[in-house]
């Protein structure tokens, strides 16, 4: 499978590249989206330096995503699915999800990094045995959304950890370095794609 | 609440994993990226990797050893040793780093720590500070140990999450290699003074000395190299230690 990863031109693609390697997808890299299997939003940079790429490709983002596209946003990249951020000023996001992006209220140190539990609130596909394992998360802020998430962890607020519609994915933490719980992310993945 | 990590150190010296004794008497101890895959297995949080190479050629080695080791984890991997600007901090990140380590140019240039961090977030700079014993306090030495910034530690930890690091590596150079266990005052104060996740380093021996440097220290994270690779302690043994001890760990 294919795996398109957009290239906001900051930050490392590394990890995320090698992660969906070690699972089997062919990656490409690139800074114009285009139709693949699925297209990766990265969690790298700062929300409002990607969001104004986004600005530039907002209408093709959402021209593949009407055309059955299927997205994953990883951190950063599930976060600039929402309506708004605050990060470095007030950022418009692709509004795919309702909700703001704002810093962790009463964390008790940020950024967050580390390893914590994911809960199952909502079970989707992606979800399937990922209740109670902990993940790698790395970031100050979260989503505060209406949008009923499929897992949800802990840090000063429950915040949501993973989402998921049709055709659209997003993680809080990171799968590729999540270990044996995103290897297993990963796998589901695969199968909601074939969906 | 987010767990408490073990990390395991690599120290590679042209393209080698080597440790010594108080930053001195090195012996290799194997491949980087053959060692960090096995402390993954094991339960390993996160992989630390320091370049300890003092030729061009050795750094050379260290981008496509960086690459290997993190083309096969999948869990976090930080690097340092050397880095000297904020190209050297982007080079390591786009070889597959997850976090740099700033050290000596963090004292000597501190603007690169708040230029890193703004052009790459605050998650992926960590300042480490090396801290030897004097009087009451602790001071801040660079260049591996041998030179005296004059600088107190506390101070400088609490600069630094100024300059915007994301994390502190925090060694003691009296415990390093000694076995003895970390310094729990010198952990202690730097993480009651600053507002960002410390990691403890230098010193561990046995598993009492990683519970205490979490419950007595308040350390966000303990660092081991030796005791892993000389198989002293397995890390999924520790593990286990510390969580019937009433620490929550990853398991």
């Amino acid at each position: 499978m294919k795996a398109l990863i957009l290239n906001y031109g900051v930050g490392n693609l590394f990890s995320i590249s090698a992660g969906l390697r070690r699972a089997d997808f062919t990656v490409e890299i690139s800074g114009e989206p285009r139709d693949a299997d699925l297209l990766v939003l990265p969690g790298v940079g700062a929300f409002s330096a990607v969001g104004n790429f986004m600005r530039k490709w907002e209408s093709t983002l959402n021209d593949l995503r009407r055309n059955g596209v299927k997205f994953l946003g990883v951190c950063l990249g599930m976060q600039i699915m929402f309506e708004e951020g605050n990060e470095g000023g007030k950022t418009k996001g692709l509004a795919w999800l309702p909700g703001q992006v704002d810093l962790i209220k009463h964390a008790p140190k940020l950024p967050h990094i580390g390893w914590d539990r994911i809960t199952e609130r909502n079970p989707c596909s992606l979800s399937e045995g990922l209740d109670g394992r902990y993940a790698y998360f790395v970031h100050s802020y979260v989503a505060y959304t209406s949008y009923p998430a499929a897992m949800t962890s802990r840090y000063g607020v429950e915040f949501p950890a993973l989402v998921c519609s049709e055709e659209v994915a997003g993680t809080q933490f990171h799968p590729e370095k999540s270990g044996e719980t995103g290897k297993i992310f990963f796998q589901n993945l695969k199968r909601w794609l074939k969906t | 609440m987010t767990t408490r990590r073990i990390i395991a150190c690599l120290d590679v010296k042209d393209g080698k994993v080597v440790k010594g004794v108080r930053f001195v008497d090195l012996k290799s101890k194997g491949d980087p990226a053959e060692l960090a895959s096995r402390y993954e297995e094991e339960g390993a949080d996160e992989i630390v990797f320091l370049d300890i190479s003092a030729t061009v050629e050795g750094r050379r080695t260290l981008l496509e050893k960086v690459r290997e080791t993190a083309s096969v984890l999948s869990i976090p991997l930080t690097v340092g040793g050397g880095v000297r600007s904020v190209e050297d901090v982007s080079n390591l990140l786009s070889n597959g780093a997850d976090k740099v380590s700033l050290n000596t140019i963090a004292v000597e240039n501190p603007s690169v720590v708040s230029m890193a961090s703004r052009e790459f977030g605050a998650q992926a700079v960590v300042v480490a500070i090396d801290a030897r014993r004097l009087g009451e306090g602790w001071r801040v030495f660079t260049r591996s140990g041998t030179r005296d910034t004059g600088l107190d530690a506390v101070e400088w930890a609490k600069r630094v999450e100024e300059l915007g690091a994301g994390e502190i590596l925090l060694t003691s150079i009296d415990r390093d290699g000694t076995r003895d266990g970390y310094d729990l005052e010198l952990t202690r104060a730097v993480v009651s003074m600053t507002n960002v996740p410390v990691i403890a380093s230098g010193g561990a021996g046995k598993p009492d000395h990683f519970l205490s440097v979490f419950k007595q220290a308040g350390a966000d994270a303990a660092l081991a190299a030796g005791i892993f690779h000389d198989g002293v302690i397995r890390i999924r043994d520790l593990k286990d230690y510390l969580k019937v001890a009433g620490i929550e760990v990853r398991t």
